[in-house]
This record gives structure tokens, C-alpha cells and sequence, in this order.
């Protein structure tokens, strides 16, 4: 009788396992790492089906909110840092917060104290910064300097490693008649990186990040920010950038770099497998030296994993994070191109992931990372990137940039 | 007594053969319309409870300099998409009824080709002839003239009215067509008494060729005139607004309202005030013309 209550209750169970499907949407670039992880997650969990769909950036964006609030959302669904996406499905209690989970698998002990701020949010979603946790990543992306190494050294120089050696290296380069920073300006967004790494370099790091948790309690035009605006003023003036930045577009920009055009390429982490591929030994890559001491960038985690508060098997989720969260899957980041959040264990694949890794690895033990500037407000995007335009095509100047800025910041 | 219930039965039958369409106007065009004229009274973010402010945001969008000013840049394009084309298809129409042409269905299909075209192929394609390192500044250094190249779309100065150009290479073709149809409804006897009265080919034109095409532009300026004003995908291609706000206009703030910004009830109520510029322009150049027309 006994051994038949068994049989019937094993029986039972996997059937109930059998019917689990786990549904995730995902931003694309993601769809390498997704693979490789749903594959893993199917075998170590008999029964599982996942079922991945992606949706590419601006598609993703547009839409999160929508189909998180649809009445049968993914269980599982990337968001993005700020107001406008994280804040938004917070304050509509469409995702569930993961602390429970993050003690579970451990994972607040991955990381430094405060490293998962960005992910962190009042329960209300007015507050963002400190808190409970709603997302998490295991990827790294940082905005670092890429470098021409045929170029570098045919101008006698070497990596700087402070901001003023920067300079001297880019007048080097103009006087040289190369280019000295390729910038696909017509997008907007890359000069948000640009500006990042000029920040960082005379900013205190956490004071940018402050002002991005709290764009309205903080002072943006401070003697050091403004000090940061005029030098990208004079850089622009000066013609680091070219002539025709404002012309072309991001995709183009790392086209012509692998072709041969600039000596520096001012952008993220996840260009780094295409980079490689296109310039091979010839491409180098280090962490923007601050102007006094230490170093400094733009960068984050990659997008946040959340889960669905409709989700009807929420553990079975949060076991998939903690599949991507866990030092066995640090590796296969590597492999796909990305940079893990963690050390990995295994020798980078080459040269230039091994530079990004140590800058990355530089930016993170000194939490010297400053986020992105368009997640200060909603309407920061706009305001920053049009604003940035302006001062590199000359017609605006570093205190208009500066006063544009906070007056956005009261938005 | 005539019986009048046969006619009844074919009277509301009628009805019903437009209750598809209508349904379907209703669906996608009164049910929008209707719900976007709520929201602009609303705040709201896209998901979750709407919030009433009333007069709110359309104060907002009236007091938004950078609004007011992308209004501008709509009326810049209003040239280069309406007055260039109607200018051009009215002189080609003109040559057209006084020059006999070879295989001129040819030309006449080349020439209407780019109105086919899907506006994202068109933009794709511009920005690639208007790139630093483009076909215009290959041939612009070709011809020695490198002083002048320059990346076009990425200039303060000429980013507006580069981006007009492509709209006036789009739509001239319309008005191309739609003119030699018009030349071609104008009794030939017209044509012969100008003639006798010796008219050269500019009297000719003006006499004759542009009072019968009058019709005809009325139909090309509410055509283009509405396309200048809402337009959104060649820009959103091309310049995406810049650079800075150089080349924004409204159409564009509506999708960053909505879809960037959480902002769709302010991004309706300037749907909503777009809509309302584009009928009374339109309104406007319909009165004045038709009445024109009349004396």
C-alpha cells in the first residue's frame, strides 16, 4: 500500500515537471548567451522546456512595459535601468522582488557593497538606488578606450595612464594628421559614452551616480562637471573628433575603426568579439585614466532580469537566473563574447579580451563605473544627446550643455 | 396606394453593404481617434491608471520651446515637399505639351519611380549619398569642389534642407503624373487659339495650361502639404532630429513622448493639436482656391 502511495505521488510529480514551460523575452543581443543557457538548463532539469523569444533594441523597448502588463506575460523578461522601464514596472507591481532568492543562491555575496544598486528600488518604484532588489545581471558592460596599436606606437606613444597623457596622445595624433578619436555621433547615444569617460576622468564617480539616482536632489553643475564639460568643449574645438562625427552613424564609426580610421574608439564592452574579429592583435583596449589618479567609465551591468509577477512558477525562474548567475556559467559568457560580471576561471580567448577584462576588472574593484547619463531622468535621453550634439557641432557652449543638463534634471 | 415597404427593404439594405467598411472604420479609425482625444486629457505612462489634468498638457506643448520650434521646421518643409514639387511637375507637364518625346511612358516611369519606393528605403539610401565619404562628396572632391563637402546630415546649417531635398526627389513624381493627366483634359482647341492669337510658351502656360491645372494642384497641395507636416519615418532615418533639435519636428516628439519617455498623454495631446494644424491648413487652401475657381 505503502510502496503504491509512492508510486502514485512519483508518478504525479513528473507529470507535474513534465508540464513545466519556461517562458522568456529577451532583449537580441542576448539570443548567444540564451542558447547556451536554456540547452544547460533543459539537461541538468529534466521536464523543463524553455521557450526564448527575442525582440531587437528598439523593438524590446518600446514594447517591455506592454507585454509584461499583457494578462499572459513571460515568466521571465529583461528590463532596463532607470524611471522609464525598471520604475514603470515596479510602480505597476509587475515584477516581483528577488531578495528572497538573491539570499537563496547567494547572490549579494557575487559582488562588492552597493554594486547592485542600480538594481535596487524603493517597493513603491519611486526611489531607485537602495532597497529591495528587483533585477539582476551576470554581465559586466563597461565603456572603455579602444585602441589602434600599429598606430599607437608608429606615433612613439604608449598606453596613457593619466588623463593629461590622453590629451597629449590625441594632439599627438591631430598634429600627426590621423584622426585621433572615431565617433559615430549621428546616432546620439555613442557621445552619451564619450561624455562618460570625460566625466569620470574629473567627476568623483559617486557623485555621478547620485545625481543619476536622484537627479533632482543632486547639484549637476558642479566645479567639476563643469570643468569636464568645457575640456570635451575644447576637444571638439580642437578637432579630436573630426569633422564629420555628426555625420556618422555608430555602426559605421566601428566599421571605418577596424578599417583603419582613428586611433581611439571611446565605446562598450560588447564591441569587443566584433573588434577582435576585425582588427585581430592589432586592437588594444584599457580603462580611461582619471585626471588625478585611478580610472573611471560609463557602464553597468548588462539588462536587468526580472520576473513576471504573473509568473506561475516564479522559483522555476529564479533557478534560470541563478543558472546564469553561477560560476559555472562565467565561462560560456566568455565564450559567446561577453563580459562576465565575475573572474572567470579559464584563460581569455585572446589578446584584446584579456586588455577589456583587466579595464573591466580595474573599473570594478575601484567601483569606479558612473552608469550611462541617460538614466537620470525619462526625458534625459533627448535632452543629452541633442545637447551633446550641439557642443561637439559647435553650436553651443560647455555652460549651455551644463544648464540644459540641470535644467533637465529638475524634469 | 403605392406600397411602400419593397423600397424600405432596399433602402436599409444598403447599409449593410457598407457595415463591413464601416466596421472597420470604426475599429481602427473613430475607436483610435476617439481614445487618443481622451489620453491627451490624461497623464498617463503607458500602462496603469490614467490620471485626468485636463487643459494640462496641451498648455505644456504651447509653452515647449523646443516644440513650437520643431513647428517651424515643418513649415520649412512644407517648400521642399510641396512648393518644389508642384514647381517641377508643373514645368515637366508644361514641356511635356509643347516637345514631342520619344518613349516618353519611359521617362515618365523613371521619374515617378521614388514616389513607389518605401519612404525607410528611400531614407536608408539618402543617407548613404549624404555620408561624409558618400557619392555627393566623392563627386563634389571629383569636380575639386572639397571645400565644399561635408558630412550634410550631421550640419547645423544644411541638415534641414538636405533632408527637404529628398522629400522634393519623392514627391515631384506625384505631382508630375497628376499634372500630364490634368494638360491632357484641357481641349486641344484651347492650345490652337493660343496659337492663332501667337502666345509663345510661356503665355501659353500661363494661359492655358496653369487655369486648367487648377484642379489638379489644389489635389497636389493637400497631398503634399499634409505629408510635410506629418511626416515621421524619412526623418526618424535619416537624422532622427538632429543634429541637436535642427531637423525635429512634431511627429517625432510624439513617438519619443509615447514610446521613450512615458509620456502618452502629453504625446497624444500633440497628436491631437497636429492633427488640428493639418486640417485648418488644409481647410484654409481648399477655401481659397475653390473660390477662386468659381469666378
Amino acid at each position: 500500500m505503502k510502496k503504491l502511495f509512492i508510486l502514485i505521488s512519483a508518478l504525479f510529480l513528473t507529470t507535474n515537471v513534465n508540464a513545466e514551460t519556461l517562458r522568456i523575452l529577451a532583449e537580441a543581443g542576448d539570443e548567444a548567451t540564451l542558447t547556451k543557457a536554456a540547452a544547460q538548463f533543459e539537461e541538468a532539469n529534466p521536464g523543463v522546456t524553455v521557450e526564448a523569444s527575442y525582440l531587437g533594441w528598439d523593438d524590446f523597448m518600446a514594447t517591455i512595459k506592454l507585454k509584461l502588463a499583457d494578462s499572459n506575460p513571460p515568466d521571465l523578461a529583461h528590463g532596463n535601468q532607470g524611471f522609464t522601464v525598471d520604475g514603470t514596472l515596479i510602480q505597476n507591481d509587475l515584477i516581483i522582488p528577488l531578495d528572497k532568492y538573491a539570499d537563496q543562491y547567494g547572490w549579494k555575496n557575487l559582488f562588492a557593497d552597493g554594486s547592485l544598486a542600480e538594481f535596487s528600488w524603493s517597493e513603491d518604484g519611486s526611489n531607485w538606488g537602495s532597497g529591495t532588489l528587483y533585477g539582476i545581471s551576470p554581465v559586466a558592460e563597461d565603456v572603455i578606450v579602444y585602441y589602434n596599436k600599429d598606430k599607437l606606437s608608429s606615433l612613439g606613444l604608449s598606453v596613457p595612464t593619466n588623463f593629461s597623457e590622453f590629451e597629449s596622445a590625441l594632439a599627438t595624433a591631430e598634429s600627426a594628421g590621423e584622426l585621433p578619436i572615431i565617433l559615430g555621433g549621428a546616432d546620439g547615444w555613442p557621445i552619451i559614452h564619450v561624455w562618460g569617460l570625460i566625466e569620470g576622468a574629473f567627476v568623483d564617480p559617486s557623485q555621478t551616480r547620485n545625481w543619476i539616482f536622484d537627479a533632482k536632489g543632486n547639484d549637476y553643475a558642479t566645479s567639476s562637471r563643469i570643468q569636464a564639460a568645457e575640456k570635451l568643449e575644447e576637444m571638439a574645438k580642437a578637432g579630436y573628433f573630426g569633422s564629420d562625427s555628426l555625420g556618422i552613424g555608430y555602426d559605421d564609426a566601428n566599421a571605418m575603426f577596424i578599417d583603419g580610421d582613428g586611433l581611439f574608439n571611446l565605446t562598450g564592452t560588447w564591441m569587443t568579439a566584433q573588434l577582435n574579429e576585425g582588427m585581430g592583435d592589432n586592437v588594444g583596449a584599457f580603462a580611461m585614466p582619471r585626471s588625478t589618479s585611478g580610472v573611471a567609465g560609463g557602464g553597468s551591468f548588462a539588462l536587468p532580469w526580472h520576473i513576471s509577477s504573473k509568473s506561475s512558477n516564479p522559483d522555476l525562474a529564479a533557478k534560470f537566473i541563478a543558472h546564469l548567475m553561477s560560476n559555472d556559467f562565467v565561462d560560456d559568457l566568455m565564450q559567446v563574447g561577453r563580459v562576465p560580471a565575475q573572474s572567470p576561471t579559464i584563460d581569455p580567448t585572446s589578446n584584446l579580451q584579456a586588455e577589456v577584462i583587466s579595464a573591466s576588472n580595474a573599473l570594478v574593484s575601484s567601483n569606479a563605473k558612473t552608469f550611462y547619463t541617460d538614466w537620470a531622468t525619462p526625458g534625459m535621453y533627448d535632452t543629452v544627446t541633442q545637447e551633446l550634439q550641439k557642443l561637439l557641432g559647435g553650436a553651443a557652449s560647455a555652460q549651455d550643455f551644463i544648464d540644459a543638463m540641470a535644467a533637465e534634471s529638475m524634469n | 396606394m403605392i406600397n411602400h415597404r419593397p423600397h424600405k427593404i432596399e433602402y436599409y439594405s444598403n447599409y449593410l453593404y457598407i457595415l463591413p467598411a464601416f466596421l472597420f472604420y470604426i475599429i481602427f479609425v473613430l475607436y483610435p481617434l476617439s481614445d487618443t482625444i481622451i489620453t491627451s486629457f490624461t497623464e498617463w505612462s503607458g500602462i496603469g491608471e490614467k490620471k485626468w489634468v485636463g487643459l494640462e498638457n496641451y498648455k505644456k506643448n504651447l509653452a515647449d520651446k523646443k516644440i513650437t520650434s520643431s513647428i517651424k521646421h515643418s513649415f520649412i518643409l512644407i517648400i521642399f515637399y510641396s512648393f518644389f514639387p508642384i514647381i517641377i511637375g508643373l514645368g515637366i507637364a508644361g514641356i511635356m505639351v509643347r516637345v514631342k518625346v520619344r518613349g516618353i511612358a519611359i521617362y515618365r516611369a523613371i521619374l515617378f519611380l521614388p514616389q513607389i519606393l518605401s519612404m525607410i528605403v528611400v531614407g536608408i539610401a539618402w543617407r548613404w549619398i549624404y555620408a561624409p565619404k558618400g557619392p555627393l562628396n566623392s563627386g563634389l572632391d571629383f569636380f575639386g569642389l572639397d571645400d565644399i563637402s561635408r558630412a550634410w546630415l550631421g550640419s547645423f546649417d544644411y541638415a534641414l534642407p538636405f533632408v527637404g531635398l529628398i522629400g522634393t526627389w519623392v514627391m515631384f513624381g506625384f505631382t508630375m503624373i497628376l499634372f500630364i493627366a490634368g494638360v491632357q483634359k484641357i481641349p486641344s482647341e484651347l492650345y490652337d487659339a493660343a496659337k492663332v492669337d501667337g502666345a509663345g510658351a510661356f503665355a501659353e502656360f500661363f494661359n492655358v495650361t496653369l487655369p486648367g491645372l487648377k484642379g489638379e494642384i489644389i489635389v497636389a497641395l493637400v497631398f503634399t502639404v499634409t505629408l510635410a507636416l506629418r511626416n515621421f519615418d524619412l526623418i526618424y532615418i535619416t537624422t532622427g532630429g538632429g543634429p541637436g533639435t535642427s531637423t525635429m519636428i512634431p511627429s517625432m516628439f510624439i513617438y519619443k513622448k509615447a514610446f521613450q519617455m512615458n509620456q502618452v498623454g502629453s504625446a497624444s495631446s500633440l497628436g491631437v493639436m497636429l492633427t488640428l494644424l493639418i486640417f485648418t491648413l488644409i481647410s484654409l487652401i481648399i477655401i481659397t482656391l475653390r473660390e477662386k475657381n468659381e469666378t
